[in-house]
C-alpha cells in the first residue's frame, strides 16, 4: 500500500514538473477570467436585485418589455415575460446573478476537460517509452500491474483536482465580480418547454457527472491506445478526431441496425435526461451504460494487457 | 561460492529469428565481468532479459539463485542496472529524478541519495534538469539511480559509450571500487575492448547471439611472464645478431620489424643493447594478451568497432 501511494505521488510528480500540464489551469483560469470580464462589463446581467415589492417590479418591468414588443418587432422579450410570470405565479423571488449563477455557466468547459484528460491519458505511458524512462520502471520489485493501476488512477485524480480548480476558481472570481447569495442557491430556467426552478448546486453537479461519462471513456480509450503503440501522438490524435468524427459516423452508418453498438452512438447521455432523442431509435439508457460499460472494460482489459505482457524490446 | 548472477542456457527468439543461443556463464562477488561483442551481438537483448524487460524464450537467468522468470521481484531487488542508455525525465532536476526512483524501492532515505550521488560526483549537479547534462553526467546519473538500493549484481550497458578517456577512467574507478570493496558483481557491456579491458576481471565474448570465449584478463602484465615484443629497427639484420648474442631467444624477421617472445623484465636490456651497438631503434612495442587476437577475429576486419 505504501508503495501504491509512492507510485501515485510520483505520477503526480512528474506531471506537475511540467509546464504543458501547468499550461491546462492556465487556460481554464484564462477562459474563466474572460468570460467573468465580459459578463461584468457587457453582461446584462442583474447583481443588485429585487426590493421587498419585488412582485410590483415584475410586474411593472413585463408591462414595459410588453410596451418596446408593440413598438417595434424587432424587440423579443416573450422569454424574459415568460420567466418573470413564472417568478409571479410560483410566489419565488428572483435572486440577483452571483457567483453560483456565474459557475453554473462553465459546464460548457467539460469539453475542454475531456481534451485535457485525453492529453493527460495520452502521455502517461507513451511518455515513459518516449523517454526511454519505462526501462527503469519496469527494473524495480514491483509489479507492472501495480505501475499500470497508478498511471490509471492518476488519470482520475488530475480529472478531479481540474474539476475542483475550475469550480473553485469560478467561485471565487465570481464571488468578486458579483458577490454570493446564500450557500445554497437556485435559479430558474427553461427545462424543455416548461420553467422550472433547480437548486444550482445540484445542476452544476448532475451535468458535470454526465460530462465525466464521456471524460472517462474518452481518456481511457487514449489510455489504451497509447499503451498498445507507445506513442502518444497517435492516441491524442486519434481519439480526438474520434470525439470530433464519432458522432457524425453514426448518423451515417444508422440505418444498420449494429450501428448502436457504436460507442458514439451512447457515450452522450444527456437525452436520456432531458429534452432530445437518441441516436438511434428504440435505444434505452439501460442499453446505452451497458454497451458503455462493455467497452470500457474491454479498453482497460486490452491497455492493461499490453503494458503489462509484452517486452519492453529496443526501437 | 554461489554465483551473484547464473546464465542457464538462455535463448531468445523475436518472431522466426534466433537473438540469443545457448548463453551460460556465472558471474561471482565482487568481480567486474565485461561482456563484449560487436554491435547487433545480442549484448542489450540479454540484459534485457537479465532484468525481466523481455520475457526469456527458454533457459533461466537466476540472481543470487532465485530465478528472474519464477519470482521477478525477489530477484529484481538484488539487481541495479543501465540498459542501454542511461535515461531520465529530461524536465525534471537530478533530485528529483533520484527521488523517484527511490520511492519505488524500501528504504531509501535522502541519506542514502546523497551518499551515491557523492560517490558519483554530481553533487553540484542535483538542482539542474537532467535534459541540461552531459552524456558524462547521465551515465553517472545512471549508475547512481542503479545504486540507490545497494545492489549485489550491477548491469551496465555500454557505461563507457561516448565517453572521453578521462570519463572512462572515472566509471573505472567507481566500479573497481564497488566490487573491491562491497563485493558487487558488476557486468559491463561494450563492443570496444580498449574500454573495458582495464576495468575487469574476465571477459566473454560473444558473436552472433553465441558466446564465443571467456577469458581471464591479466590487467598489469607481471614482471616474468612472456609477451611478444615487436621492435621497429634499423639495420634489421644487424639488430637480429645483436640480440640473438645477448640472448638466448628466437627472433623472427618480418620485414622491417622483428618479432621476439621474451619476459617483460628482458626487455630494457634488450634495447639498452642494440643502442650500445648503433642500431637506430624507432618503435617498441608488445602485444601484451591473446585476448585482442581473439576479439579481432571475432570483429573481423572490416567491422567499425
Ligand atoms: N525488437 C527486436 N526485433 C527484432 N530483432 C531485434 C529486436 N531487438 C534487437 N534485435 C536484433 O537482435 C540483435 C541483437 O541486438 P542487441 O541485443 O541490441 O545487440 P547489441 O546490444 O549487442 O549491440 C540484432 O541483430 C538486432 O537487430
Ligand atoms: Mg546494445
Amino acid at each position: 500500500m505504501l508503495n501504491f501511494l509512492s507510485l501515485l505521488k510520483n505520477e503526480q510528480v512528474k506531471l506537475y514538473s511540467r509546464f504543458s500540464t501547468w499550461s491546462m489551469y492556465i487556460i481554464l483560469a484564462s477562459i474563466i477570467i474572460l468570460a467573468g470580464m465580459i459578463t461584468a462589463i457587457f453582461g446584462d446581467v442583474d447583481t443588485e436585485g429585487y426590493g421587498n415589492d419585488w412582485r410590483a417590479e415584475l410586474q411593472a418591468e413585463n408591462e414595459q418589455l410588453q410596451a418596446e414588443m408593440e413598438e417595434s418587432e424587432f424587440a423579443i422579450h416573450e422569454n424574459s415575460i415568460n420567466k418573470n410570470n413564472y417568478y409571479l405565479e410560483q410566489d419565488i423571488k428572483p435572486q440577483p446573478y452571483d457567483a453560483w449563477a456565474f459557475t453554473s455557466e462553465f459546464s460548457m468547459l467539460g469539453f475542454m476537460l475531456s481534451l485535457f484528460m485525453v492529453i493527460i491519458a495520452s502521455g502517461l505511458i507513451a511518455g515513459e517509452f518516449r523517454w526511454g524512462t519505462i526501462k527503469l520502471l519496469f527494473i524495480r520489485p514491483i509489479s507492472r500491474t501495480k505501475i499500470w493501476l497508478s498511471k490509471y488512477i492518476t488519470i482520475m485524480i488530475t480529472t478531479l483536482s481540474m474539476f475542483v480548480f475550475m469550480f473553485l476558481f469560478a467561485m471565487i472570481l465570481g464571488s468578486l465580480l458579483f458577490g454570493i447569495n446564500g450557500l445554497s442557491p437556485s435559479m430558474v430556467q427553461l427545462s424543455g418547454n416548461e420553467w422550472e426552478q433547480v437548486n444550482i448546486v445540484k445542476e452544476i453537479l448532475s451535468q458535470y457527472g454526465l460530462i465525466l461519462v464521456e471524460l472517462v471513456i474518452m481518456a481511457t480509450l487514449a489510455f489504451m491506445i497509447s499503451s498498445l503503440f507507445r506513442n502518444s501522438a497517435m492516441a491524442i490524435g486519434l481519439t480526438i478526431f474520434l470525439m470530433f468524427a464519432g458522432a457524425s459516423v453514426v448518423i451515417y452508418l444508422s440505418e444498420y441496425d449494429w450501428a448502436k453498438f457504436i460507442l458514439f452512438a451512447n457515450i452522450d447521455l444527456q437525452p436520456y435526461f432531458g429534452p432530445g432523442q437518441p441516436m438511434i431509435e428504440g435505444m434505452t439508457l439501460t442499453f446505452s451504460v451497458i454497451v458503455l460499460l462493455t467497452y470500457y472494460v474491454v479498453f482497460l482489459l486490452a491497455s492493461w494487457f499490453a503494458f503489462t505482457k509484452r517486452d519492453v524490446a529496443g526501437h | 561460492m554461489q554465483p551473484a548472477m547464473e546464465l542457464v542456457n538462455l535463448y531468445k527468439s523475436i518472431g522466426k529469428k534466433q537473438i540469443i543461443k545457448n548463453l551460460s556463464f556465472s558471474i561471482y562477488p565482487g568481480e567486474v565481468f565485461g561482456f563484449l561483442g560487436p554491435n547487433g551481438a545480442g549484448k542489450t537483448t540479454t540484459i534485457r532479459m537479465m532484468v525481466g524487460l523481455m520475457k526469456i524464450t527458454s533457459g533461466d537467468v537466476k540472481i543470487n539463485g532465485t530465478s528472474v522468470k519464477n519470482d521477478f521481484k525477489g530477484a529484481i531487488q538484488h539487481v541495479g542496472a543501465i540498459v542501454e542508455n542511461p535515461e531520465m525525465y529530461p524536465f525534471m532536476n537530478g533530485w528529483k529524478n533520484l527521488k523517484h526512483y527511490a520511492r519505488m524501492m524500501n528504504g531509501i532515505t535522502d541519506e542514502r541519495i546523497r551518499e551515491v550521488v557523492s560517490l558519483v560526483g554530481l553533487e553540484k549537479a542535483m538542482k539542474e534538469k537532467v535534459g541540461k547534462y552531459s552524456l558524462g553526467m547521465r551515465q553517472r546519473m545512471g549508475i547512481a539511480q542503479a545504486l540507490l538500493h545497494r545492489p549485489s549484481v550491477l548491469i551496465l550497458d555500454e557505461p563507457t559509450n561516448g565517453l572521453d578517456p578521462a570519463g572512462i577512467r572515472e566509471i573505472r574507478q567507481y566500479i573497481r571500487r564497488l566490487a573491491e570493496q562491497e563485493q558487487v558483481a558488476v557486468i559491463v557491456s561494450s563492443h570496444l575492448l580498449s574500454e573495458i579491458e582495464l576495468m575487469c576481471d574476465r571477459i566473454s565474448i560473444i558473436k552472433n547471439g553465441e558466446l564465443v570465449t571467456v577469458e581471464e584478463v591479466q590487467n598489469s602484465t607481471e614482471k616474468d611472464e612472456r609477451v611478444e615484443v615487436w621492435l621497429e629497427v634499423e639495420p634489421v639484420d644487424k639488430a637480429k645478431a645483436v640480440i640473438e648474442k645477448h640472448h638466448e631467444l628466437e627472433v623472427v624477421v618480418h620485414h622491417d620489424k622483428l618479432s621476439m617472445s621474451v619476459t617483460k623484465e628482458t626487455i630494457p636490456e634488450i634495447v639498452k643493447g642494440l643502442v650500445q651497438d648503433q642500431v637506430n631503434v624507432y618503435e617498441v612495442t608488445t602485444k601484451s594478451s591473446s585476448l585482442e587476437d581473439k576479439f579481432f577475429d571475432v570483429i573481423g576486419e572490416n567491422t567499425i568497432a
